[in-house]
């Protein structure tokens, strides 16, 4: 059996909408981003450990966490990080992500963790990049931690 | 007490990056058709049938409703699993489950993904919360890009190890008929040159996407003597699940939190009788996303001490004629069908207890070995085979 595989192409072109809800504590974080260009988070009355992102119930001492809100340093230090080097689409979204598109896990001044996107694209530049800075969006907010553009490299 | 339990049947199909030529159905009867011939079986002697599939990488729901007669299971009870990268053996857990406590003597578990339809990056990605964090996610490269940096940080691991990683996988994979990637890689320096996804995993330092399928024939232990005269006995499975690490999805780059992989080898271990891990177990097949994710894996299910996995590279043992060989059959660097890949390493680590490997058989005797399956956020699922009991 030699015979080629015939390929048959169905090609769909509907754009795909969704709507999602934030609950009611991610709520309380896309709405004082939006409005306030604050980050924000709840903190477990048994353990006293900020949950980051803010949660209902606190997962190690499993006890509803109330909403003592805390607001959260937008200042931190980078952890990791890493860039894409081939191009690459976020297919779930249909855009294109950026290249190099550099990424890092940063550890913010009161030591919660954010994964976020740097300033910086130069590759060779990128391992020097240690305390950064939120910058926020000036328009179009109330994408949640997409109201931050990136995180930039500061001077202290 | 619960049923002893053994592993009387093994099939899988070949693997291969496109499989114009079957629907998934078609595909699934192939690894069906193996294992049930490996038994002796047939149809009618499987009591229950657990698939194991992550539809969403395909783009479609509930395809084993369109194989029922495929995968033996018209009128016959079970369900199927998804449980992320892990699939594949909480499906062998769940037919495990199903013999040790009496349901049933004879089980049938199937592990597929048909990698061809489908996007399985944007399955991964869409794994992310919606509203947290969507547009951060770079599907499970990126990841394993950050643990890849830390481990040369902290262990002092160049790239030229995670290239033997890779070298070795690809010598098993040449030695096994049933593997996807065959590259016949002839040094590091080779490996070196590949080009970079995510920076520092080179496009040979991860796992492809394979299309395949395997299936595996579960007995009881008053069935299992009469079925075959090499039953592999299932000691002990265990699925350990982890809370989210606060510094990244699949590893912890602060080096402060447990490892979900180290709280199962510890309770397995502590179960078995096991104090020594690479004296006490004769070979392990591990699922690896990444060369450099191999050999921090040495290190969380204690075949060595911490930081200390380049070096059990860059002394062979884990070769295929090493003292302590870890896939031989090339593993998921070599082949990937995802939900498939867990139950490929039970049914590789089963094939070398029964001494029926063929080319890629280890050089020392296995008379027991350990499968490891890593998935979701970081879980774990291990499984026990012995020769006896």
């Amino acid at each position: 059996m030699t015979q080629k595989p015939e390929y048959i192409h169905i090609k769909y072109t509907k754009p795909r909408y969704y709507r999602w809800s934030t609950g009611k504590y991610m709520g309380k974080v896309y709405k004082e981003a939006r409005d306030n260009k604050k980050l924000v988070t709840n903190r477990c009355p048994k353990c006293g450990e900020l949950l980051w992102h803010p949660e209902p119930v606190c997962g190690r001492c499993k006890v509803y966490a109330g909403e003592d809100w805390v607001e959260m340093s937008d200042k931190g230090t980078v952890l990791q990080y890493t860039y894409l080097v081939v191009p690459m689409w976020n297919p779930h979204m249909g855009e294109r992500w950026a290249n190099p598109y550099p990424l890092a896990s940063i550890k913010l001044d009161n030591g919660c963790y954010i994964y976020h996107f740097l300033e910086e694209q130069d590759p060779e530049k990128l391992p020097k990049v240690k305390r950064v800075q939120a910058v926020w969006k000036e328009e179009g907010r109330g994408q949640g931690l997409g109201d931050i553009l990136y995180f930039r490299a500061i001077e202290e | 007490m619960a049923n002893r339990v053994a592993i009387v049947g093994i099939g899988q199909t070949y693997h291969k990056n496109k499989r114009p030529d079957v629907n998934m159905p078609e595909m699934v009867n192939e690894a069906v058709r193996a294992a049930l011939v490996d038994a002796q079986l047939r149809p009618k002697d499987i009591e229950a049938v657990i698939t194991g599939n992550m539809e969403t990488f395909e783009g479609v729901y509930l395809p084993d409703h369109w194989m029922a007669v495929e995968a033996v299971a018209f009128r016959t009870p079970g369900f199927k699993v998804s449980t992320g990268g892990t699939t594949g053996a909480s499906a062998v857990e769940e037919g495990f489950n199903f013999v040790a406590s009496g349901l049933c003597d004879v089980a049938l578990v199937i592990g597929f993904e048909k990698q061809d339809t489908g996007d399985t990056t944007a399955a991964i990605t869409a794994c992310s919360t919606p509203v947290w964090g969507k547009g951060m996610a770079t599907g499970a490269i990126g990841e394993f890009a950050k643990q890849a940096l830390t481990y040369m940080e902290k262990s002092g691991a160049k790239e030229e190890h995670a290239a033997m990683v890779r070298l070795k996988a690809d010598r098993g994979a040449c030695r096994n008929p049933y593997a996807h990637l065959k590259l016949g890689l002839k040094s590091v320096e080779e490996i070196l040159q590949s080009g970079y996804l995510v920076w520092p995993i080179r496009l040979l330092d991860f796992c492809p996407q394979s299309c395949g399928a395997c299936a595996l024939v579960l007995a009881s232990e008053g069935r299992a003597g009469k079925i075959t005269k090499k039953p592999v006995w299932m000691a002990d499975m265990i699925t350990i699940h982890q809370l989210p690490f606060r510094a990244g999805i699949f590893g912890d780059i602060t080096g402060t939190e447990p490892y979900s992989q180290e709280v199962a080898a510890e309770k397995l271990y502590e179960r078995n009788g096991i104090t020594n891990p690479i004296r006490d177990i004769d070979m392990a097949e591990i699922y690896e996303p990444s060369n450099w994710e191999e050999m921090s894996l040495y290190e969380h299910f204690h075949f060595c001490e911490k930081n200390q996995g380049w070096k059990m590279v860059e002394k062979r043992m884990t070769e295929i004629e090493g003292e302590f060989p870890v896939n031989p059959s090339g593993g998921v660097l070599a082949t990937n069908p995802i939900g498939a890949t867990p139950t490929i390493r039970i049914a590789e680590a089963a094939l070398q207890v029964r001494g029926d490997a063929g080319e890629h058989q280890v050089t020392r005797d296995v008379k027991t070995a350990v499968a490891t399956a890593l998935g979701g956020s970081n879980w774990t699922v291990m499984t026990l085979l012995k020769r006896s009991l």
